[in-house]
C-alpha cells in the first residue's frame, strides 16, 4: 500500500488523543473514577455552547475555558450530591451529566442558527474531514490540519501535568486521606486532574466526540490493568493500546466503509473482552500469588 | 478518671463529634505525656478511630480543639504520622511495596520534587524494622493481611515524626508479628516518641501500653495504666460486654488455667 498521507494524519492524529486520554484515564481508573471522566465528557457541553456563542467561533479560547468550568462544576456538583446530600455516588453521576448535558442540547437548538454545532458532530465527531480542515494563517500560507495542532498541544500539556504531579497523583489515587495527613493539597489536585480531563475532552471532541472520548478514557486503562500490576508498564501499556486502536480502528473503518470513531471505540471493546476471557481462562497458578506468611523475626 | 499532663503532646479540649448530627464523641478532653506508648481502648462503635481521625483533621470537628504539641494540626505536619485502618485503601493498586513506604517520605520532600536516593534508603530502613525487606518489590495486591499491615507501619516510621497515630494496626495479624510490632513501638517510646493505637484486645493492653484511654462515645478514662486499670472502670468502658471477659480472666487467675495442657 502507498503512503496515504490522509491515513497517516487522521491516524497519528487519534492516537495522540488516545495516548492523552489514557494518560489521564489510568488515574481515573486508579481513583474509581471512571465515570465521572464519563461524565465531564458530556457535561462540558453547555460549557463549549455558551463559549462558542461568546467568542463566535469553536476556535476560541472562551470555548475551553468554558468547558473547563463545566468540568469541574460537573465534579463539584457529584461530589456535593455524595458527600452532603447523602446520594449514591453511581446515581450523582447519572443525575449530573445527564442534566448538564441536556442543557447543552437544548441550547444547540435555541442558538442553532448563531452556532455552527450538531448533536451529531459532538456525540461522534467526524475525525475522517481531518485532513480539509486546515490551519491556515493570516497570510494565506496553509500549515496543515488544526486539529492536529490542538492534539499535539493537548498531549504536550496532559504530559507536562502528569510529569510534574506524578508522585502526588499516584499518592492521591492510592490513599487520599494519607494525602490529607501528610499535607498534600488533595483537593486541588483531584480538581487539577478534572480540569485536565475537561480541557482533553474539549480538545479532542471534534475530532472524535464524546463517546470516542469516553471509551478512550476508560477501555485502554482498563484493559492494561488486566495485563499488568505495575504502574510505569500500565502507562506503557495504556499508550500502545491507544495506538493499536487508532490504526485498527481506522484500517477496519476503511475496509467496510464506516465511522472511524465508532470503529475505534469496536476495536478497543473487542480488545477488552478478548483480555477479559483469556485472563479468566488462564489458571490462576501461573500468575500465582504466594501467600505463604512468614512470621516477624526478630 | 481523667489524668493530665503539663507539657502535653497531644491536647484534646472538649471534643465534640458528630455524624448527621448525631455525636458520636462527646466533650472529649485529655491530655497525653510525650514518650509513652498510648493505647485506645474501647468496644465497637466507641468512636476510637474517629478520635483519631478528629485529631488528624480527616472528619471536622464540630465543638471543640485539638493542640499537637501545644500548636494547630497545620503547623506541625510534619511531626505526625498516621497508619490508617487497612481495609480504607484499595490493595489491587499497582505500586510495589517499595513505592508504598516511599510515599510516606512525600510530606518531607513537597510539591513537584521527585524521591532520590535517599528517600528510598529510608524507606528500605523502615521496611527493615518492620521485616519486611525481603518483600520490597513485591506487589502490593500479592501480600497477606498481616503484610499489608507491616507496610503501612514501616510507610508511617517513613515519615520519621515524633508523634504516631495508629488505627488498629493488629487488626488480622498473627502473635508472632503482633510481639515484634509492639517490641518496635516500645525502642521508638524510648527513643522518645509517642505512640498512640486503637486497639481491641484487652489482654496484649495490659502487657505492652505504659497509658491507656478508655472510650465509649464519652471519655472514660485516660491516665497510666496502673492507675485506670480498674474493673469499675473497665466495666464502665465496655458495660455488659465486659461479664463474660471477667469470668474468663478470673478462671485463669485462681486456677492457672491452661487449656493448652489438660
Amino acid at each position: 500500500m502507498s503512503f496515504d498521507q490522509n491515513a497517516f494524519l487522521i491516524i497519528f492524529t487519534a492516537s495522540l488523543i488516545s495516548i492523552s486520554c489514557g494518560l489521564l484515564g489510568v488515574f481515573m481508573m486508579l481513583r474509581k473514577m471512571s465515570m465521572t471522566g464519563d461524565a465531564i465528557s458530556h457535561a462540558v457541553l453547555p460549557g463549549i455552547v455558551i463559549g462558542f456563542f461568546v467568542s463566535g467561533s469553536q476556535r476560541g479560547l472562551e470555548v475551553i475555558i468554558g468547558a473547563g468550568i463545566l468540568g469541574i462544576l460537573a465534579t463539584l456538583i457529584i461530589d456535593w450530591l455524595k458527600n452532603k446530600a447523602k446520594v449514591q455516588l453511581d446515581a450523582s453521576i447519572g443525575i449530573t451529566f445527564t442534566l448538564l448535558f441536556a442543557i447543552g442540547i437544548i441550547l444547540i437548538n435555541m442558538l442553532a442558527y448563531k452556532v455552527d454545532l450538531d448533536q451529531e458532530c459532538v456525540l461522534y465527531g467526524e475525525i475522517a474531514y481531518l485532513p480539509i480542515d486546515l490551519w491556515i494563517t493570516d497570510a494565506g500560507f496553509s500549515m496543515g490540519p488544526r486539529i492536529t495542532y490542538l492534539a499535539v498541544l493537548n498531549l504536550v500539556l496532559v504530559s507536562v501535568f502528569i510529569f510534574l504531579l506524578y508522585k502526588e497523583l499516584n499518592l492521591t489515587s492510592f490513599d487520599e486521606n494519607f494525602g490529607l495527613v501528610i499535607g498534600l493539597p488533595a483537593g486541588a489536585i483531584n480538581l487539577a486532574l478534572m480540569s485536565m480531563v475537561s480541557y482533553t475532552t474539549v480538545s479532542s471532541f471534534e475530532a472524535v466526540g464524546a463517546i470516542l472520548v469516553v471509551a478512550l478514557l476508560v477501555v485502554p486503562p482498563a484493559t492494561a490493568f488486566l495485563w499488568t500490576k505495575k504502574l510505569t508498564s500500565l502507562i506503557k501499556l495504556t499508550c500502545a493500546l491507544g495506538i493499536f486502536i487508532a490504526i485498527t480502528g481506522y484500517y477496519m473503518a476503511y475496509l467496510v466503509d464506516s465511522s472511524i470513531a465508532g470503529m475505534m471505540v469496536a476495536v478497543g471493546g473487542i480488545v477488552f473482552l478478548g483480555s477479559a476471557f483469556v485472563k479468566s481462562i488462564k489458571p490462576n497458578w501461573i500468575f500465582g500469588t504466594s501467600t505463604s506468611i512468614k512470621p516477624l523475626e526478630n | 478518671m481523667i489524668i493530665n499532663v503539663d507539657s502535653p503532646v497531644l491536647e484534646i479540649h472538649d471534643l465534640t463529634v458528630s455524624y448527621d448530627q448525631s455525636p458520636v464523641l462527646w466533650n472529649v478532653d485529655l491530655s497525653l505525656p510525650a514518650g509513652k506508648l498510648i493505647g485506645i481502648l474501647g468496644p465497637n462503635g466507641a468512636g476510637k478511630s474517629t478520635l483519631i481521625k478528629a485529631v488528624m483533621g480527616l472528619i471536622p470537628i464540630t465543638g471543640g480543639y485539638v493542640k499537637l504539641f501545644d500548636r494547630e494540626l497545620n503547623e506541625v505536619r510534619s511531626r505526625i504520622s498516621y497508619v490508617p485502618q487497612r481495609e480504607s485503601v484499595d490493595w489491587n493498586f499497582p505500586a510495589s511495596v517499595l513505592d508504598v513506604v516511599m510515599m510516606g517520605t512525600y510530606g518531607k520532600l513537597g510539591l513537584f520534587r521527585r524521591p532520590g536516593k535517599k528517600e528510598k534508603k529510608i524507606a528500605m530502613d523502615c521496611l527493615e524494622k518492620v521485616g519486611m525487606q525481603a518483600f520490597v518489590d513485591r506487589q502490593i495486591s500479592e501480600l497477606s493481611g498481616g503484610q499489608q499491615q507491616r507496610v503501612f507501619i514501616a510507610r508511617a516510621l517513613a515519615q520519621e515524626a515524633d508523634l504516631y497515630l495508629m488505627d488498629e494496626p493488629f487488626a488480622g495479624v498473627d502473635m508472632a508479628t503482633e510481639t515484634a510490632i509492639f517490641q518496635l513501638l516500645q525502642e521508638m517510646t524510648a527513643a522518645g516518641k509517642t505512640v498512640i493505637v486503637v486497639h481491641h484486645d484487652i489482654h496484649s493492653a495490659m502487657n505492652y501500653f505504659d497509658w491507656i484511654i478508655m472510650l465509649n462515645l464519652h471519655l472514660v478514662a485516660s491516665g497510666p495504666k496502673a492507675q485506670v486499670v480498674t474493673e469499675e472502670l473497665l466495666r464502665k468502658t465496655y458495660g455488659g460486654k465486659l461479664n463474660l471477659l471477667t469470668k474468663v480472666t478470673d478462671i485463669i487467675r485462681q486456677k492457672d488455667f491452661n487449656p493448652l495442657k489438660s
